[in-house]
């Protein structure tokens, strides 16, 4: 605040309390004119109501009295006065820092404690698994659900099984968290819909679910396109995010109508970075309780 | 002074209401009017730009659909908000919000810095049909949002209008307009408004103490 409108508070702080403190001290000593029958001499609808005179009752003075014993106290401790800081320094943000600090100082052991093991170790920690489970809450439910068992309208993967796009050891949990993935599916609609419905097909056999043989057998030559990713034999490719197809899970969908969509239009995944929301503790934490969901009948270290 | 000018104002209504009204008025002309006055001296730091067309195609819809209602854009100094949702907002961030949509309701999560959290098809799924995305949301649904096409003139005319207020488009900004927005849906549009809030201007720690802290008294 520049100083003329620090100068413009003061002046208002200064007349307001000046002249509720003036009317608060004097106006109880004032003399008020009394007839002798005890009233002012107002009188309303023709001398029926009189105005009597009393003092201030105790309660009222002691109550106002308070009330500016609180008013004082406020503007020397606390900014209020102008540009003057108060007495305390307090300000919102300087709160804000020590909360913050002693939030930290609270989690500090047990986060240095966590920073000794490595991700697949700590996942077996309650304490970590706790705190993950928060985190999991806040950061990372709105795709993966609550119970970390995927969407797959939105193509977001299930976290409690044992199939990993981009590798579940912790390392790799703790990059896709930290920078994020994205995987692109591209669109196959030029090979034209016969092709497509007939890829879908050998796609379908590849993990043994039901399929059409005639359809399979047209398909499988096509799938030359689709090695270069998911690999001759379709079991996937992790360093490009390449799903596996011959298990029965699937990122988009297993019916005929999902993975003729996936083939025809490609499929777009994107994992948000975290690096710049959460501390590289709390990713670490958040690794563990992810390696956690999908090791849950390991017996803990 | 003596009792008798006391008696002056008991008297005379019209003079007691005169000086009621100052007296109740002292507290806002000190609270309000030094913010209200410096507030337009506050300078827009360096990541906050004006809005470009599509994304202040966006925020009209944020405000034609009132997203204000249930959802804030201000994050505030207390440790619960600052570690789910970032650092707290600052005056200085909103320089080009007109209005600003700080809002109060909280009913949704603060808005303030989502840009980023989510990916875009998680937005666009998440805006037709809340329940898709998060079972338990009480959030409505917003369907009819990819059916309706952006109205470039609509966009040019409010950046024209925006720069009379002081905004800095140039001619070539607002001719540029309807290239940027065609084909667009209302839906793009809000996605890319949302996908864009607080993620260039989270004041750094070594400004954020005295140079953004919005004129606080």
């Amino acid at each position: 605040m520049s100083t003329g409108w620090s100068l413009w508070v003061m002046f208002l702080v200064v007349f307001n309390l000046g002249i509720t403190l003036f009317l608060f001290l004097w106006g109880p000593w004032v003399k008020i004119p009394t007839l002798p029958d005890g009233t002012s001499g107002h009188i309303w609808a023709h001398g029926a109501l009189r105005e009597g005179v009393r003092r201030l009752p105790r309660w009222w003075l002691l109550m106002s009295a308070s009330m500016f014993i609180a008013g004082f106290t406020y503007l020397a401790l606390f900014p209020g006065f102008g540009n003057f800081k108060g007495l305390l320094g307090w300000t919102s943000h300087g709160e804000l820092a020590r909360n913050v600090a002693s939030n930290n100082v609270a989690f500090a052991e047990e986060m240095k404690r966590f920073e000794l093991y490595p991700v697949e170790q700590l996942a077996g920690d309650p304490a970590a698994q706790q705190m993950g489970k928060e985190l999991f809450g806040d950061d990372c439910a709105a795709c993966h659900g609550r119970t970390a068992k995927g969407n797959q309208k939105l193509g977001a993967p299930d976290l409690t099984d044992a199939d990993w796009l981009y590798g579940g050891d912790g390392k790799s949990i703790t990059a896709s968290i930290h920078d994020g993935r994205a995987g692109v599916m591209p669109p196959w609609a030029s090979l034209g819909e016969d092709n497509v419905k007939n890829l879908a097909q050998y796609v379908l056999s590849l993990s043994g679910s039901p399929y059409d043989a005639a359809k399979a057998a047209a398909g499988k030559p096509l799938f030359v396109t689709c090695a270069a990713c998911h690999g001759p034999d379709g079991k996937g490719n992790q360093a490009l995010g390449a799903p596996n197809l011959t298990d029965h899970i699937w990122l988009h969908g297993g019916s005929v109508a999902d993975i003729e969509a996936t083939i025809g239009g490609g499929r777009q995944g994107h994992m948000p970075a975290w690096s710049r929301r959460l501390s590289d503790d709390q990713i670490h934490v958040l690794a563990a309780y992810v390696y956690h969901l999908s090791h849950r009948d390991d017996a803990t270290p | 002074m003596a009792y008798k000018h006391f008696e002056i104002i008991e008297k005379n209504v019209g003079l007691l209401g005169i000086l009621i009204a100052i007296m109740v008025s002292l507290g806002g002309l000190a609270e309000i009017t030094p913010l209200f006055i410096e507030a337009h001296a506050i300078k827009a730091p360096s990541g906050v730009k004006p809005y470009d067309p599509l994304r202040l195609a966006g925020r009209d819809i944020y405000v034609r659909e009132g997203c204000y209602l249930c959802h804030s854009q201000m994050i505030r100094a207390l440790r619960f908000e600052t570690e789910r949702y970032g650092h707290y907002s600052t005056a200085d961030e909103s320089v080009y919000d007109r209005p600003f949509l700080w809002g109060s309701k909280r009913i949704g999560p603060d808005l303030a810095r989502v840009g980023g959290k989510y990916s875009d098809d998680w937005q666009r799924m998440h805006l037709m049909n809340p329940r898709q995305v998060v079972p338990p949301s009480n959030m409505p649904g917003f369907p009819w949002l990819a059916d309706k096409k952006l109205d470039a003139a609509e966009i040019q005319a409010s950046m024209r209008t925006l720069r009379r207020l002081g905004d800095l488009y140039s001619d070539a900004d607002i001719a540029g307009a309807p290239a940027a927005v065609n084909g667009k849906t209302e839906m793009d549009a809000l996605i890319t408004y949302l996908q864009g809030l607080g993620i260039k201007n989270e004041p750094t720690k070594t400004t954020s103490a005295e140079a953004s802290d919005g004129g606080q008294p």
